[in-house]
């Protein structure tokens, strides 16, 4: 048995989280695998300020920090932002794969220069800034937005005719005028529209969650992890605080919800 | 059963070509795949310049140019160098994973900067052009050499002794000097010091060839190969061409035997 903790990046109820569950149906796991995925304890409602990048990696790290001693074999963060995944590899020896730099990297395999599809205005200083820090600007056509403001529970659920359709002119414009050679989806939430667009547009589509399936399977099967030199373990381990500053963030909220 | 076809380099018989089988052993594929290994059958003597490479970009090629119509579902090239790559790319359909490129970018998976360790200096010309390629000179770290001719067909077998210390020196270098935070195997052919190697220098070490086979069975399984923006299909395929020139080279290779 192999097992993989997908770390959801909201505090989301059942239903939201089952939404994100099925990305798992896109592509074919090996028979062995169990995915448990795990919403953060408390965090931000969005990701469009530096308020809300800081305290997601505060989350997303606190919700991962012991999935090595609870037996997992390895983490997936479901959220392009690649939020808490350096400071996961800091205190986890097994794999911890972020949707964004992956999927970045992962495009270049299929072509020479990639475009970002975006939820709405509002989140492109952040992949402008992921795609400056990785050093990928040369390589990167565009970021483009759809101008959907994004719902991080439903995704784009009832609403494909309307979205749908738009995306992939979105995409078009990525492609014809930007030069983009394949298309990234912006957002691991815009996953329903992933086969869409795949048979809409001339160029490969990358879908981030479930690539990071699959990556993940690939660092399993090929013995590879992250290098600890690079990300060192704390020479004084916090976690526990940790854990107990963000209970007492969720009881907060629970309070001001009433 | 999905069928990949894994072209080697160089025309070799079956006991040069089942060492380079063996690399299937460092990896766990699954069911469901199999891997059909075959050497081109014209091409350079070795890598050592550019008057080789253009002989092996089209030696690749002629291998590999009816892989689709011959039933396979995805082709690895077992060389750092991409030979062949781009022009397999251009005129096939199904993925065309090739080493170089492939283990350059996921590198930057595990880390950001890498340093690729290679057998003799001669080889630096083959990851500068796929840097270039890619645009990406800033993140590698350092290419290091131990100077010592490559045997693309024995490997390093009974050589461990005087190759496998070169190796951990020059990784070492890596690390502490350049700045390596992962390394990558500069030649398919490494691949008998991988598990030794990554057992004493305590970074990630890339083995190519294995790690193409993966990518593979993971391309199949997404559903994903490669933008014709970006290595577009010719406008006059020359198929036939191709396979009289392959055709007429082994020819004289064999004469000349």
């Amino acid at each position: 048995m192999t097992r993989i903790l997908v770390i959801v990046p909201f505090a989301l109820d059942a239903e939201g989280v089952r939404n994100r569950e099925a990305q798992s149906r896109y592509v074919p796991l090996p028979a062995d695998w169990e995915l448990t995925y795990r919403p953060v304890t408390c965090g931000p409602t969005s990701f469009m300020s530096p308020h809300d990048w800081g305290l997601m990696d505060l989350a997303i790290f606190e919700a991962g920090c012991n999935a090595e001693a609870e037996g997992f074999d390895a983490v997936c963060i479901d959220t392009m932002s690649d939020s808490g995944m350096v400071m996961l590899r800091s205190v986890l020896s097994i794999p911890v794969i972020g949707a964004g730099k992956a999927s970045m990297l992962y495009a270049l395999t299929l072509g020479g220069k990639f475009s970002v599809l975006a939820q709405w205005e509002p989140a492109l200083p952040r992949y402008r800034k992921a795609i400056r820090e990785y050093g990928f600007d040369r390589q990167c056509a565009s970021v483009r937005s759809f101008d959907q403001p994004p719902d991080f529970s439903n995704l784009l659920g009832g609403k494909e005719d309307k979205v749908f359709p738009r995306m992939r002119d979105v995409a078009m414009r990525c492609i014809e005028e930007d030069g983009a050679e394949v298309i990234c989806l912006g957002s691991t939430t815009m996953h329903q529209a992933g086969e869409y667009l795949a048979a809409n547009l001339p160029v490969p589509v990358v879908n981030p969650g479930p690539l990071t399936y699959k990556l993940v399977e690939t660092f399993l099967a090929l013995g590879l992890r992250h290098g600890r030199d690079v990300y060192p373990a704390p020479v004084e381990p916090r976690l526990d605080m940790l854990h107990a500053m963000m209970k007492a963030g969720a009881a907060a909220e629970n309070a001001a919800k009433g | 059963m999905k069928k990949v076809m894994v072209i080697v380099p160089f025309p070799m018989g079956k006991e040069d070509l089942s060492r380079r089988q063996a690399q299937m052993k460092a990896v766990d594929l699954g069911p469901g795949i199999e891997f059909h290994y075959r050497a081109v059958r014209v091409g350079p003597k070795n890598y050592s310049s550019q008057h080789d490479m253009v002989l092996a970009d089209f030696s690749i090629v002629d291998a590999g140019l009816d892989a689709e119509k011959e039933g396979f579902d995805a082709v690895c090239i077992d060389t750092m160098s991409d030979s062949g790559m781009a022009m397999l790319r251009s005129v096939l359909t199904i993925p065309v994973i090739a080493p170089g490129r492939h283990s350059m970018l996921v590198a930057q998976m595990l880390g950001d900067k890498f340093s690729i360790l290679m057998m003799w200096d001669r080889w630096k010309m083959l990851y500068t052009k796929t840097l270039g390629e890619l645009g990406m000179e800033h993140k590698c770290a350092s290419m290091r050499s131990i100077d010592v001719t490559p045997d693309n067909k024995s490997l390093l077998s009974g050589k461990e002794d005087q190759v496998f210390p070169l190796l951990l020196e020059a990784a070492q270098k890596c690390v502490k000097e350049d700045g390596a935070q992962v390394l990558i195997l500069g030649s398919t052919t490494m691949h008998e010091a991988h598990s030794w190697l990554s057992e004493r220098i305590g970074v990630p070490v890339i083995n190519p060839g294995p790690l193409t086979y993966k990518l593979a069975s993971i391309a199949l399984d997404l559903k994903l190969t490669h933008s014709k923006a970006t290595w577009p299909t010719p406008l006059v395929p020359k198929h036939d061409m191709i396979r009289a020139i392959g055709a007429a080279g082994a020819a004289y290779l064999e004469g000349n035997q």
